[in-house]
């Protein structure tokens, strides 16, 4: 009882300085890790077991720092996980382990039994090795498209300024490159550049849709400048259509000054707004 | 000089926007999320959940990433992860039980056949 009674102290003292009670997510990964520890993990996964511990004492430290923050539930919630995920991992190894005592049992039977039996096993297993197949296939089939698209994206970023946006993958090309001042017929240079883009949206992206959005600065007619945009949009989608990208997955937009990305009252300002934005959306799967 | 860069360094440091965007991580969790649906999360129920969980904190990280919110993206895509990764062990589970059941099936039919 005395041996007890500093850690209670300092307990108290905490309890009376965070004057915040531990957040749901807390609670809950206390429990979560209370019950993996109980079960079979403790037997089976050993080393998750532990990952889960110290995800729990993570939220904890946090906990005491930082008390009831946003940061104190999202650690809690990833220690909720990692027990959870102890748990399974023990229920996978046991479930493995009762198939291996079914197979070493088959082996104990006579003659005809022992040949049906093994012959079924084998067709089983037969049949997973083929999906384990397939699968590695598939991954490298895929792979091989990201490291594609990984390559295209990187041309891109040597030849124009690309962010990515929730509506999709943004590459920002200067009016000044593309189009004489007024025009909408684009300069012999911006066809080499935008045969680069069409490249790269070709090999990268080959399934998502394109949209090529014409923007101006505020300077004139808002009706002219919207008409100018939508000029300027058609010239470069139909250059892109031209380099090989497919005609029904790329739309063209006159947006004019409506969206302006710098101040319209420095000539810098107006100079940035004048742009074409290639919209990349994010292919669906 | 030196001076400037040390002031410049703490300054961004202090406005939050030097961390650089976690790239890293959200590589890593959409390959678990990848792996997970390889395997077939999406035919069990609890995995299909994490499934969902971590793809959602995905797409979240990514807005926020957009924002330049490097660091609650940065948290976001670990909870996706941890979620990814329960999906792929719940996955692996439900192959391995039926598995085990498949066995132990055939082992009692050829057993009672006799």
């Amino acid at each position: 009882m005395k041996k007890t009674s500093i850690p209670l102290v300092a307990l108290s003292l905490l309890v009376g300085c965070g004057s915040t009670l531990p957040p749901k997510e807390l609670v809950d990964a206390r429990a979560a890790y209370q019950t993996a520890a109980k079960g079979p993990a403790a037997q089976q996964s050993p080393a998750e077991l532990h990952v889960a511990k110290q995800s729990l004492d993570q939220a904890e430290r946090t906990f005491n720092e930082e008390g009831d923050a946003p940061v104190t539930k999202d650690y809690a919630y990833i220690a909720t996980r990692k027990a959870q995920l102890a748990e399974a991992t023990a229920r996978a190894a046991i479930a493995q382990k009762d198939r291996e005592a079914a197979e070493r049992d088959a082996q104990n039977l006579t003659g005809e039994q022992l040949r049906k039996a093994q012959s079924e096993l084998a067709s089983t297993r037969g049949n997973l090795e083929k999906t384990q197949d397939q699968l590695a296939r598939e991954k490298l089939a895929r792979e091989e498209a990201e490291k594609k698209a990984a390559q295209a994206m990187a041309d891109l970023q040597k030849i124009a300024a690309v962010k990515q946006e929730s509506r999709g993958m943004v590459i920002t090309l200067s009016g000044s490159v593309l189009f004489a001042s007024n025009e909408s017929t684009l300069l012999p240079a911006a066809m080499v550049k935008l045969n680069e883009v069409a490249d790269a949206l070709t090999k990268g992206n080959p399934d998502s849709n394109i949209t090529v959005e014409g923007h101006t600065d505020s300077q004139g007619q808002r009706g002219y400048n919207v008409e100018l945009g939508q000029k300027r949009a058609n010239a470069v989608r139909d250059q892109l259509v031209a380099r090989g990208v497919a005609s029904d997955r790329i739309k063209a937009v006159g947006v004019g000054p409506d969206r302006p990305i710098a101040d319209n009252k420095t000539a810098e300002g107006r100079a940035n707004n004048r742009r074409v934005e290639i919209i990349v959306e994010p292919g669906k799967r | 000089m030196r001076n400037v860069v040390v002031g410049l360094v703490l300054f961004l440091v202090a406005c939050g926007s030097s961390i650089p965007p976690p790239s890293d991580r959200l590589a890593s969790a959409e390959a678990a999320a990848r792996s997970a649906r390889e395997l077939g999360a999406e035919k069990e129920p609890r995995a299909a959940l994490h499934l969902r969980l971590a793809s959602e904190q995905i797409d979240q990280a990514k807005k926020l990433m957009a924002d330049e919110d490097n660091k609650r993206a940065d948290l976001v895509l670990q909870r996706a992860s941890s979620d990814a990764e329960l999906a792929v062990m719940l996955a692996k589970e439900n192959s391995a039980k039926a598995e085990a059941e498949k066995a132990q099936e055939i082992v009692k039919k050829v057993k009672s056949g006799r």
